[in-house]
């Protein structure tokens, strides 16, 4: 998988996150490794976008998923491109 | 189920209010208090998994008639920390003191799995202060605790054999209902981890799952409460059937179950507007008879 496609899935979160949290000049300013969490991302909003990543990517969750996956715009991004192959 | 409808089902909002002043309740000990309404109190009861802010959503409609009251535990979230984790004694006194602080004469205690025997405590010791009890999911048995304290044992092996991740995973099939795992699937057992995750420490489960091993299990206690006491029992809460729900019920002198459909051990989460309309008419009711 190349940078590109890494870069279009991290795009893609941003977009789907804005979507479901609203606030595109938040969503924006939030950098790509730093803790959803910790930027202030509700737990509420992350659950959206999982339900919404599932749909945009083509995937299911499992539950076997660890914490530090959910961590990042980063984090998440490497887990779609991981799954991708 | 849709982004949008996600957003809705999993709502939680967690976070702290700003500038509201700690209580007071005994020497060294100042509780972070959230009160939200007005009329007769209901006070929330912790049970080491939540949080004060957790509560928000589950007593949104009883705010609208009540003074909701919700605080977290000495040791726990925004509350003082001691070097040691209080006694059942010590909880009992904070809630005492917490009344006192809120100028609350008598108060509903408002109590789920673990902190249901707080509420019995405080019922016991301080009668004229407790209006009546709502157990939601009780760690009560009509035949005594063991059972209920074999799994808090079992979790508290598995948290510190492992973190918390794996405590949840281990907790999740057994406190949620088949209906709600069902209904949930993987993101939304992922959201709820992630409230899980965000509103303890391993030290504080490990504190809260020693202590709610201890105390006194003998089902006689319950004969002497005299407020009137409503359990409100989910018929997919593996702890307790409806059966022995009823069986509990009828060991308080005032005492009354009501069962809730496909509801897990936690049932407000399955159904809060359903478990918020129990507890309003309870308290109308137990109100009409003052």
């Amino acid at each position: 998988m190349s940078d590109t496609a890494v870069g279009e899935v991290r795009q893609r979160i941003r977009e789907l996150l804005v979507e479901v949290f609203g606030g595109p000049s938040f969503v924006g300013k939030v950098p790509d490794a730093v803790s959803l969490r910790e930027a202030g991302v509700p737990s509420t909003a992350l659950v959206a976008l999982l339900v919404a990543m599932e749909d945009a990517f083509g995937f299911e969750w499992d539950d076997d998923v660890r914490p530090e996956v959910l961590r990042s715009i980063d984090s998440l991004a490497g887990h779609v491109v991981a799954l991708r192959g | 189920m849709p982004a949008d409808e996600a957003h809705d089902e999993y709502h939680h909002d967690l976070s702290y209010r700003e500038g509201v002043p700690p209580v007071r309740t005994r020497q060294g000990v100042e509780l972070y208090c959230e009160s939200t309404g007005e009329g007769i109190a209901i006070t929330t009861l912790n049970n080491f998994f939540f949080s004060a802010p957790f509560w928000r959503d589950y007593t949104d409609e009883l705010a609208r008639h009540y003074r909701v009251v919700s605080y977290d535990l000495c040791n726990h979230g925004r509350s003082t920390r001691l070097p040691q984790e209080p006694t059942w004694q010590e909880h009992t006194a904070d809630v005492i003191g917490l009344l006192d602080g809120l100028e609350i004469d008598s108060t509903y205690l408002l109590a789920s799995s673990a902190s249901t025997q707080l509420a019995r405590d405080v019922a016991l010791a301080h009668p004229d202060r407790v209006r009546g009890l709502v157990l939601a999911g009780p760690v009560l048995g009509p035949q005594g605790m063991r059972r209920h304290r074999g799994l808090q044992r079992a979790w508290l092996r598995t948290l510190n054999d492992h973190d918390i991740p794996t405590l949840f995973s281990h907790m999740y099939p057994e406190f949620i209902s088949t209906q709600m795992n069902e209904e949930y699937g993987a993101a939304g057992y992922l959201g709820l981890r992630e409230s899980f995750l965000a509103m303890s420490t391993p030290e504080e489960l490990n504190n809260g799952l020693t202590l709610a091993q201890k105390g006194d299990s003998s089902p006689e206690l319950l004969t002497r409460i005299q407020a009137p006491t409503l359990i409100a029992l989910g018929d997919d809460d593996i702890l307790l059937s409806p059966t022995a729900g009823h069986e509990l019920a009828a060991l308080f002198p005032n005492g009354r179950c009501e069962i809730m459909p496909k509801a897990g051990h936690v049932p407000f989460l399955d159904d809060p507007a359903g478990f918020q309309e129990l507890v309003r008419k309870f308290i109308d009711e137990a109100e009409a008879h003052v």
